[in-house]
């Protein structure tokens, strides 16, 4: 049984967020999206020449992402470079992206998007989301609409929004539900299981998601409203 | 005319904020069913029934009549490969220069790493662009200051019929030049162009600022001060 949760939070509540964009000056935008103890920072570089020109497309732009966990970012050293977890969450924050991202405006080139995670404490591929998204709108890229992601989940009995690492590995039994949205559209971009849940409660645990990509996407706009407010006092 | 307004003019706005219920889309924007959306991060302006984005960031796509700066990269026996800071391939052919050029001899005329003011006048799919060097207003540069300001920036620069530009360059004294891939070349003594130059930084700055006239025609009046 979990009734009372690790830190101390309700189950629908979000930890806490902190999001910026422009962090890295050298990149087209930029972002860097913390949630608890998890933050993520992500670049943008491009529209570019598709290079390997085998990847390149006709009709659209080729989304080129990199997700990495910097040595640091978990209590024992993560082995540096791109292993076959990072590859894989790459390709979902790619799939993620491409719906986001209005890709058929520049065809034949290449958008380069890294993400790093500085921090983990569980749901980092949802904070990468969050933060590539911003990066993206920063750098100027035609979207449709920004990304909202967080992680929802059952713990024991309990349907909960926002694991920890803690949470996620709870010994009665946990379920990790990462979700992206596109918040004005209410399409998901990404919704994937890690453990056992009934029908009924994963339907509870979308809307849990749904209602937390809200908070999330509100913070979001306001970060990017930030830059147009902080860019003319310099 | 849009009734219903969302936001006030030169507010800012995320993508997939929704902007206006009635009328047409223009720049920056994209519709679904009545319902038009920004598509940038930007600022939002209502003209008649016409609701826009102007973004904060913009990428240069190449555009035939364009006329832009550009550096020369390669110089092969009948072309110049030019560098005009887009993912294209441009090009720069020899029968396209007021004056004849033999095959084999280009660099006899321009070399690599030399700067051109040239038109755009052919892009094919492919991402190929074609430039142009015929008129009298093209011609290869000397090396100057060099600096880059992004395209959707560049109105503010110009200003309304050229007044912020002329502005500057009367004050500074210097001659500058303007490619609309946002390339911008300034001519004139070494102290005077930095003067020029730090004007043209704030605007690509600030260029959104509501009070950017002030805060120029102050610089100015101080880099008169100097001169």
């Amino acid at each position: 049984m979990y009734e009372q949760r690790f830190d101390g939070r309700k189950f629908d509540e979000l930890r806490k967020i902190e999001a910026e964009v422009g962090v890295v000056p050298n990149a087209k935008g930029s972002a860097r999206f913390r949630i608890g103890n998890t933050e993520a920072i992500a670049a943008v570089y491009g529209p570019d020449e598709v290079k390997p020109r085998h990847f390149e497309k006709m009709d659209r732009a080729v989304l080129m992402v990199k997700y990495d966990m910097m040595p640091f970012s978990v209590p024992d050293r993560a082995k540096p470079g791109i292993d076959r977890r990072d590859m894989e969450i790459a390709e979902v924050l790619m799939n993620a992206l491409n719906r986001a991202i209005m890709v058929e405006e520049f065809p034949q080139m290449m958008i380069n998007i890294n993400v790093y995670v500085t921090q983990a404490d569980a749901g980092t591929r949802c904070a990468s989301l969050t933060a590539a998204s911003m990066a993206c709108a920063d750098a100027g890229l035609p979207m449709r609409d920004l990304v909202a992601s967080v992680a929802g989940g059952k713990i024991g009995d309990s349907v909960v929004l926002d694991l920890t690492k803690e949470e996620e590995d709870f010994e009665g039994g946990a379920t990790d539900v990462p979700m992206a949205f596109l918040p004005s559209k209410g399409e998901i971009l990404l919704l994937q299981l890690d453990g056992k849940v009934s029908k009924e409660d994963l339907k509870k645990v979308i809307e849990l998601g749904k209602e937390g990509a809200q908070k999330i996407y509100e913070i979001e706009r306001e970060a990017l409203k930030r830059r147009f407010s902080n860019e003319s006092k310099s | 005319m849009i009734e219903m307004k969302y936001f006030g003019s030169y507010e800012a706005v995320t993508p997939g904020e929704l902007i206006a219920d009635e009328g047409r889309g223009g720049d920056g924007t994209y519709t679904e069913g009545n319902k038009i959306f920004s598509k940038y991060l930007g600022t939002v302006g209502y003209n008649g029934d016409v609701a826009t984005v102007s973004p904060i960031r913009s990428i240069y796509i190449p555009q035939e009549g364009d006329e832009v700066i550009g550096k020369i990269t390669e110089v092969s026996n009948k072309y110049w490969v030019v560098d005009i800071g887009v993912p294209y391939y441009t090009r720069l052919d020899a029968r396209d220069l007021n004056m004849r050029v033999n095959p084999g001899e280009l660099d006899s005329v321009i070399e690599r790493d030399d700067l051109i003011y040239a038109r755009i006048f052919r892009v094919s799919p492919g991402r190929m662009a074609d430039l142009s060097m015929r008129g009298s207003r093209y011609s290869k540069l000397p090396t100057r200051t060099i600096s880059s300001v992004e395209p959707v920036k560049l109105p503010r620069l110009i200003g309304k019929e050229g007044a912020t530009i002329n502005a500057i360059k009367t004050t500074t004294k210097c001659n500058i030049l303007i490619g609309q891939n946002g390339i911008v070349w300034i001519d004139g003594d070494e102290k005077n162009r930095v003067a020029a130059l730090s004007v043209i930084k704030l605007i690509d700055e600030s260029y959104y600022d509501p009070n950017l006239k002030e805060k120029v025609d102050k610089l100015l009046d101080y880099v008169r001060t100097k001169i």
